[in-house]
């Protein structure tokens, strides 16, 4: 039963990361209207947007970790 | 059990119930194999692969295991020579030699080489990420605490990659202790810089006298929450990559011996998606080296500057 719950309690962890899919195309959306106004400063705007990817990928991380937490730790 | 190990810490041995006899260093993962589920037939790959598979550890969270190399107690503290600190030193060693291999018979040539190129790009990287972040006069002296920051974070995250062998930053104690360290400097800095008037960074402009105690209290929070943050920002995307790939490549070990007729030419899907993970999980290490590194030097900034700037200028 133990392991039942497990799985479920790693299901349910795993809806966190719809958060972090609409946040990341939140991000490259803007990505590309900027780039669309501005194309000259295409390669600068490319590196603010993948740090922005990195930092919204890390929620959804924290959420994978969760994950894991439940599955095989407790 | 679990009431000996902790209420006898300093047993040396500890004894399991079926007579095992291990240090407190190691504790036994899992349950111990035995052979694969008797219902299956005897000749068929799933059998054999599950079979093949009884001595890696049970668990994919069993990489991240720490073992002692050399045990060494001084009174209640355990200073062991362990696999973080083993790891940790090969990369440093191998920082050491690239940098001293590029730079050697005085200090490379002016036409880089490629070895030449990467170092000065992993070195130029950091003084933009400064000069960018940090406004005003001082940023200068920052420069090799981040620099360092950065290289050590780069290369420990790249390390792990290796096949087989071990990730420093995947324990939160290490990435914790990393940033809580770099944390508390930072405030230091920002006292001993603004005086007493670094407690007005907690305060906006324009906020009524009556509102402003309740204001600082609640900024603390935020404040303190990014020490936190760094390391587990770092820790999670590590810890997470890896047990991803670890999953995925169990999956995929299964599938490829999946084939009645050959082995390794059953089903190549998971192996493709473990290619594409690895893939990811390569520009998440840098990535993250490159995130941690920038969220410094931000907090940097708003401790020194106290939310003015100075002038603006973006390099990258």
């Amino acid at each position: 039963m133990l392991e039942g719950a497990k799985s479920m309690g790693a299901g349910a962890a795993t809806i966190a990361s719809a958060g972090a899919a609409v946040g990341i195309g939140n991000v490259f959306s803007s990505l590309i209207h900027s780039v669309a106004r501005n194309p000259s400063l295409a390669k600068q705007l490319f590196g603010y947007a993948i740090l922005g990817f990195a930092l919204t990928e890390a929620i959804a991380l924290f959420a994978l970790m969760m994950v894991f937490l439940i599955l095989f730790v407790f | 059990m679990a009431y000996e190990m902790i209420m006898k810490p300093m047993t040396f041995k500890i004894t399991w119930k079926d007579g095992l006899v291990i240090t407190p260093w190691e504790r036994p993962i899992g349950p111990t194999h035995g052979p694969s589920d008797p219902s299956l037939p005897s000749g068929s790959p799933v059998k054999d692969a599950l079979d093949l598979a009884q001595d890696v550890p049970h668990s994919p969270l069993d990489q991240f295991a720490i073992k002692s190399f050399l045990d060494m107690r001084v009174g209640y503290l355990y200073i062991s020579f362990t696999n973080p600190t083993f790891f940790m030193l090969l990369t440093l060693g191998l920082v050491f030699l690239l940098f001293h291999l590029v730079t050697k018979k005085g200090g490379g040539k002016s036409v880089p080489n490629a070895w030449q190129s990467l170092v000065e790009l992993i070195y130029d990287f950091v003084p933009n990420l400064v000069n960018e972040q940090i406004g005003g006069h001082v940023k200068q002296k920052f420069f090799p605490c981040i620099s360092v920051t950065f290289t050590f974070s780069l290369f420990c995250n790249l390390q792990g990659m290796i096949p087989y062998s071990f990730i420093v930053t995947s324990h939160f104690l290490i990435t914790l202790g990393l940033s809580f360290s770099i944390f508390i400097g930072i405030t230091l800095v920002g006292f001993q810089r603004n005086g007493l008037h670094f407690l007005s960074f907690s305060l906006p402009a324009g906020v009524p006298l009556p509102l402003a105690p309740f204001l600082v209290l609640l900024e603390l929070i935020p404040h303190s929450f990014r020490a936190l943050s760094s390391g587990i920002r770092l820790f999670a995307n590590m810890m997470a990559g890896h047990s991803s790939v670890k999953i995925l490549s169990g999956s995929a070990w299964t599938m490829l011996c999946m084939n009645d007729l050959f082995y390794f030419i059953g089903d190549l899907g998971p192996l493709c998606l473990v290619l594409a993970l690895t893939g990811l999980e390569l520009g998440v290490a840098i990535s993250q080296a490159h995130v941690s590194t920038i969220s410094i030097c931000i907090y940097l900034n708003d401790a020194t500057n106290l939310h003015q700037t100075f002038f603006i200028v973006i390099f990258l």
